[in-house]
Order: C-alpha cells, then sequence, then structure tokens
C-alpha cells in the first residue's frame, strides 16, 4: 500500500522539476511567514507557497502578508515576546538594524550548506546586503535597482548612435541632446541653459534623485560610512563625484534645475529628454506606453569602478525563545533554499524584480526585452546597508544632494554639513547598541 | 401595616442599601474607565517609562537615564533640539496662517451659501466633498498642481501671464502655499457646515426689526449675525486649532518636509525620530514635549472660553 503512494508522490515531484529539493525529512511542522509582497506581486508569492505546500507534504507554510511598515514596527515586539515568526521578509533598508539589535538569527555556513543553499549562487552584493560583522542572516529573493532609461528616438535625432558607457561619452552624448528653445544647442555660442527644449539628463530633488549621487559616490571608490560606519560621504572622491552630477545642471545646462522626479518622468515620456536615470520599476510603465526605450546600466561617471544602487528583499529567520523547535529551523531553511532556486526566482521575477543570480538573468525568457540591458552588470548592484542607523545616514544624504543639486549649497558644502549632521546622530544611536 | 410585616421590608432595604451605596454611578462609569486605563493611562505613562531610560524592546539592557533626553531638546548641539524646535516653529506658523484662513474662507462661503441662490445644494456638496478624500489623495493632487515644471500652477503662470515658472516645492517659503492651500479645499468643508448649520438657527426677526430702523448688510452682519454666531466660532477655532497642531499627513507627501525641513511638522520629525532612527526614547520625550506645549495652549483655550462665557450670561 505504501509502494504504490510514495511512488505517485515522486513522480508528482519529477513532474513539478522539484525532485531532490526534499531536504526536510523530520516530522511534520507548520511554518509562519511573514511577508509586506502586498502589491501586484502578492498573487504570485501565493502561488509559489501553494507550490511549495503541495510538494513538501511534510512542511506547511502558512503565509501573512501585510504592509512592510507594519512589519518594521511589530517584529521587535514579536521577538521580545517570543512569539515571531518563523520566517520573516526583511528589506535591505531595514536589515542591518534589525541584525544589530538581535531581532534575526545568523545563518551558519553549516546550515546553508545542509539546506543546499549555495551563496555562490546569487549576485555577490546583493547576498552580502544581509551579512554583518562576518556573518549572514539573509538569502535574498527580490531586487530591485536603478538603472538608466534611454530615449532612442530623441537619441537618434540628436545624433546620438551608442549608448553611452564612461563620463566623457555621458557628457558628450548629454550635449548632443540638449537643446534650448531658439534650437541652439549645449555648448553653442548664446545656448540659453534657463529654456531647454530637450535635454540630456534627468536629474532630481528626492530620494530616487540621490540615488544617482550614490551611484557617482561608489563608482568613485567612496562610500557613504567608513570602516567605525560613522558617516563618510564628504571625502574628495564623493565630492568630486558629486560636483560632475551639479556641473551637469550649472555648468553644461544638459539638466534641469529644481526638477522633481514627476516632472522628469513625464518629460522622459514625452520624448524631451535622452537619459532618464531611475528605479527599474518604470519598466513596466514604457513597455505599456510602447516608448521606443532601452534600459542600461548607469554609466560609469567616477573612475574605480561599475555601480549602482539597489533595493532587496532577504529571507530571514528572526531570533527564537530558547527551546524552539529544530526541526522547524530546518524545514525554514528548506523553504529558503526552495524559494530562492533558480526556478521559482525566475517565476518570481513575473512579479516585477529583478533576478537574484546569474542563472535566472540568462535564461531566454529576457531575450529581447528592454530590462535585459542591465543584467551584464547586476553583479555591480550596492544596497545602502551594512551600517545599522540607516536613518541617521541616508536622511542626511538625501538631504545634502537636494541642497548641492538646486545650488543652494557648494557641492562640498552640503556634503560636510550632511556628513556633520549624520554623525551628531549616529553618536546618540550608538550608545542603545551598548 | 407593613410595619407588622418586617419579612416584605427585607428585599426593598437590601436595594436601597445598595443604591444608597453610591457604587451604581460608578458600575456606569466602569467601561469607560477600563478603556481609559488600558488605552490612555497605561499607554502614557508607559511612554513617559520609555522617555526616561534607554529603551529598545530587543535590547538585553534597558538603563535608566533620567532626563537626558529632555536635556537633549535644550542642548541646541544636537540635532534634536534643533530638528525638535525648528519643526514645533513650523507647526505654529502653520497654525497661525490656516486658522484664521480656515475660519474667514468657511465663514464667507456659508455665508454666500445661505442665501436662496442657485445652485445652492451642488455648491456646498462641492466645497464639502474634498473632505472625505484621504490626505494622500488630497498631498499627491495639490504637490502635481504645483509641481515645479508640470503643475497646473505653473503652466497658468508661464503660458497665460508669460511669467517664469516658480520652484514652489523646492524653495523655502513658497513651500508652504501648496500646503496651505490644499489644506484650505481639504477641510473647508466642515467648518463651513458648521456655519451654516448655525446661521439656521439665527432668527429671521432679529434681521427684520433691524431692517425696519434701516440697517443695510455689514451693520446687519457686525451687529447680529457675528455676535451670534460666537460660540460656533469658538467651537470652529478650538478645533481648527487643534487638528492643525496635529499637522502630518500634508507635508509628509506634498513636501517631504523639505527644502532643508522647513516644513517638517512636529509629528512627523516625531515620526522619523521614532520609526526613522529606532530612537524612541528620544521620540517620547519628543512627544511629552510636544503634549505639554499642547496643554498650556488648552489651559489659555479654557481660560478664554471660560471669560467668554462669563461675559455672555
Amino acid at each position: 500500500m505504501a509502494h504504490p503512494l510514495r511512488r505517485t508522490s515522486l513522480l508528482a515531484l519529477l513532474v513539478l522539476g522539484t525532485a531532490g529539493a526534499q531536504g526536510y525529512t523530520g516530522p511534520k511542522v507548520q511554518l509562519s511567514f511573514l511577508h509586506g509582497f502586498t502589491g501586484a506581486d502578492r498573487p504570485v508569492m501565493e502561488r509559489l507557497i501553494a507550490q511549495f505546500n503541495s510538494t513538501h507534504p511534510n512542511i506547511q507554510v502558512r503565509a501573512q502578508a501585510q504592509p512592510w511598515g507594519t512589519t518594521w514596527q511589530q517584529l521587535p515586539s514579536l521577538v521580545a515576546s517570543g512569539r515571531a515568526p518563523d520566517v520573516v521578509v526583511i528589506n535591505e533598508d531595514q536589515i542591518t538594524q534589525f541584525i544589530a539589535r538581535g531581532a534575526v538569527s545568523p545563518l551558519t555556513d553549516a546550515e546553508l550548506k545542509t539546506a543546499g543553499i549555495n551563496k555562490a549562487r546569487f549576485y555577490g552584493p546583493l547576498f552580502k546586503t544581509a551579512d554583518y560583522e562576518g556573518k549572514s542572516y539573509g538569502v535574498p529573493i527580490s531586487s530591485v535597482a536603478y538603472v538608466m532609461f534611454y530615449n532612442k528616438d530623441l537619441m537618434q535625432k540628436s545624433g546620438v548612435t551608442k549608448v553611452p558607457t564612461t563620463r566623457a561619452e555621458f557628457l558628450k552624448a548629454a550635449q548632443q541632446c540638449t537643446t534650448d528653445k531658439s534650437g541652439k544647442k549645449a555648448g553653442q555660442a548664446g545656448f540659453d541653459k534657463g529654456n531647454l527644449n530637450t535635454w540630456g539628463v534627468s536629474l532630481y530633488n528626492n530620494w530616487v534623485g540621490s540615488r544617482m549621487a550614490y551611484a557617482a559616490i561608489l563608482q568613485n571608490g567612496g562610500s557613504l560610512v567608513d570602516k567605525n560606519l560613522n558617516a563618510n560621504f564628504n571625502t574628495p572622491q564623493a565630492v568630486e563625484a558629486v560636483q560632475f552630477l551639479v556641473d551637469l545642471v550649472q555648468k553644461h545646462g544638459v539638466a534641469r534645475p529644481n526638477s522633481t522626479e514627476e516632472a522628469e518622468l513625464a518629460a522622459f515620456s514625452q520624448g524631451k529628454v535622452c537619459f532618464f536615470p531611475s528605479g527599474q520599476w518604470y519598466t513596466d510603465r514604457f513597455e505599456q506606453q510602447k516608448m521606443n526605450f532601452g534600459v542600461a546600466f548607469v554609466p560609469r561617471i567616477g573612475s574605480k569602478q561599475d555601480a549602482a544602487w539597489g533595493g532587496s528583499s532577504h529571507l530571514t529567520l528572526p531570533k527564537q525563545r530558547a527551546g524552539y523547535d529544530a526541526n522547524k529551523r530546518r524545514a525554514a531553511l528548506e523553504f529558503m533554499n526552495w524559494m530562492t532556486s533558480p526556478a521559482q526566482n525566475l517565476t518570481w521575477t513575473e512579479a516585477g524584480s529583478l533576478p537574484v543570480m546569474p542563472t535566472v538573468a540568462s535564461n531566454q525568457k529576457f531575450e529581447g526585452r528592454p530590462i535585459a540591458g542591465v543584467f551584464s552588470k547586476l553583479g555591480s548592484i550596492y544596497a545602502t546597508s551594512g551600517f545599522p542607523w540607516g536613518g541617521q545616514v541616508l536622511g542626511p544624504f538625501d538631504n545634502a544632494w537636494a541642497n548641492a543639486y538646486s545650488g543652494k549649497q557648494s557641492v562640498k558644502a552640503a556634503l560636510d554639513a550632511g556628513v556633520s549632521e549624520s554623525n551628531k546622530q549616529i553618536q546618540q544611536a550608538r550608545k542603545s547598541f551598548q | 401595616m407593613s410595619l407588622s410585616l418586617p419579612r416584605e421590608n427585607v428585599p426593598p432595604r437590601r436595594r436601597r442599601s445598595f443604591e444608597n451605596s453610591g457604587l451604581t454611578p460608578y458600575l456606569y462609569l466602569l467601561p469607560f474607565a477600563l478603556l481609559f486605563l488600558v488605552f490612555v493611562v497605561y499607554p502614557v505613562g508607559y511612554g513617559f517609562y520609555v522617555s526616561l531610560h534607554r529603551w529598545d524592546l530587543l535590547a538585553e539592557t534597558r538603563p535608566f537615564v533620567g532626563l537626558e533626553y529632555y536635556r537633549n531638546l535644550f542642548d541646541f548641539s544636537t540635532p534634536q533640539a534643533q530638528f525638535f524646535w525648528n519643526s514645533m516653529k513650523n507647526t505654529a506658523l502653520f497654525t497661525v496662517i490656516s486658522v484664521p484662513l480656515l475660519i474667514a474662507v468657511s465663514l464667507g462661503l456659508a455665508l454666500l451659501l445661505y442665501r436662496p441662490i442657485f445652485g445652492r445644494a451642488f455648491f456646498r456638496a462641492v466645497f464639502f466633498l474634498p473632505g472625505v478624500l484621504t490626505v494622500s489623495v488630497m498631498g499627491i493632487l495639490w504637490r502635481w498642481m504645483f509641481d515645479n515644471q508640470i503643475g497646473l500652477v505653473n503652466a497658468i503662470r508661464t503660458d497665460i501671464f508669460g511669467m517664469q515658472p516658480l520652484p514652489f516645492l523646492s524653495t523655502q517659503g513658497l513651500a508652504w502655499i501648496p500646503i496651505i492651500v490644499g489644506t484650505l479645499w481639504w477641510t473647508i468643508g466642515f467648518n463651513m457646515t458648521l456655519y451654516l448649520a448655525a446661521l439656521g438657527n439665527i432668527s429671521q426677526s432679529l434681521y427684520e426689526a433691524a431692517e425696519i430702523d434701516g440697517a443695510t448688510a455689514w451693520p446687519k452682519f457686525r451687529f447680529i449675525t457675528w455676535p451670534l454666531l460666537g460660540p460656533v466660532t469658538l467651537f470652529v477655532f478650538v478645533t481648527t486649532v487643534l487638528a492643525s497642531f496635529q499637522l502630518f499627513g500634508q507635508t509628509l507627501v506634498i513636501t517631504a518636509g523639505g527644502p532643508n525641513r522647513t516644513t517638517q511638522s512636529a509629528i512627523q520629525y516625531i515620526t522619523e525620530e521614532a520609526f526613522s532612527n529606532n530612537q524612541f526614547s528620544s521620540a517620547s520625550a519628543m512627544a511629552f514635549m510636544f503634549g505639554l506645549v499642547m496643554l498650556i495652549f488648552t489651559i489659555l483655550q479654557f481660560r478664554i472660553m471660560a471669560r467668554d462665557a462669563r461675559e455672555g450670561s
């Protein structure tokens, strides 16, 4: 009686392509899973969970979707009272503070190995987003990134034949794209940068806009924080990188001053600007508008390396009370491995995420899709992570960008003021971690 | 007669003694008192405890630090003091500008729409309807209207009047315009409705008597309408001031508190300190300081109300 049954279930596993994934062989357990995929991504996640449950008879995952902010507020009290869910998804901007505050438990190399989770499978910087002080705390499941959209029609009209990848190419292409209302090109005598008809690049005044400055600083070999995790986005490399961006507005006149993301988005859709750096999440919108556009990695403005900002979501195991069922932890690791395996990650990209591993990025499903234009450099995407005081660093950084971009302060003065404010706030935050 | 039947007197006497014990009113108050204790007294007390400790739910130790976080609010070398009092100043500025507008404009609209003009019901609905929108919808709408480049306001300035566009959202001072105009549009209907109701309670005979004495529109308003609207004006004033002090969503959505924190409201900064910076003790101390300022303000208002009540009688 048991024999044919086992054969049937084995057959079912083979059909679903998940044979051999069954690493957990313990008694039947039920796992609670908390995640913030509450939008269009929710049905995709629910489909994956249903698939997992049907292929793993001894693990039942009960998922709960709720807005991210609610989770950030609830997680500390859930952990403190010993009622934490078995698996929680935490985003890149929150993860380090939860790790530093002890809400998340580290994943040992032995555990990862037993569960079949191979770090090398993922993009390196992406996996490291959830690392802290030499330990790993999460496995990436979802990823978004800052990219550069380009308008093929306007580029062609302006005589730009190649998508720029270096600083010199970028500046030259931006100048070619820029004309004022009287038809004069950027750089020509009598060019009026206050009255642009078309322009090269979209820079703008919010946190998304400031991620362009983040990319430029990383590309120049700078960073937001130093070894001691104090703010240091005012190093000479950082000032040089941000100065180049501000010069695009103030000196070269190839970007608009005082602009907003909405205004630049509208201008790009209307074919008035060649390059629109922003989140890859706008891809769908431009595809639906049937725009003739492409997606490229942010050109290398800095001198050291390719880099762009990325956001991500990581599967984590919260700290549990003493005496927590070890089988549950093993089952949770099994769930993490299954969910972040290539087949599932490919399905998950339907929800708007970028692939989290090269194997998925090379899938033929993406051939000819605009977003595939950045896939060769997904390994150069860096989150603003690794320091437990995210708000204290990013708030002043975004504000410094706004002041430099709008010309309220010189680049150096704006970044200096931001670092000084940030470090004063970190000083107070540090005491909470003593 | 009844005295000879003491047995019958037993139950009534017992009931009477229960009533006399004075417990009944407290029993009626008990459900509310329980809710009040659980949802007001306990959280406030706990919040005060948090503000006196270096508190984190996940930390192993939560040392007592006394008034450190309150002292920080008066030490202007700390960002906490600078940003907190800056946000208090912004909130006060918003209140001082928006409250007179919210009272004057709603009264004006009520006076206009009280008359039997054509389409009165339609206009009443038009002014009342924005109030049903959520703050995020209202905020996005006014952010778009005043956008530096694609906003309707700038389009009118440039295309009709040939003026230069103004970067409303990123200029200190100007950024208040979309916030105040948006708030006015959003909340005016409620005050207007209160005024309309109050206008309906003024006896027409007073106006008729005044007309016989030869009064024109202004004296009628000055000596009849305005004094008789006194109580509702006071009510509108108090509720509008309290609502203005709770400024949060409008600035968050329209300007995100910028540029340079010049439109950041007190509650917005307290939220940032708590949930973006994870400094719960510091945020609690700020909340109590904010509460103290509000308390002083409310006491002043009550004194004014008491004085008005005496004058009224």
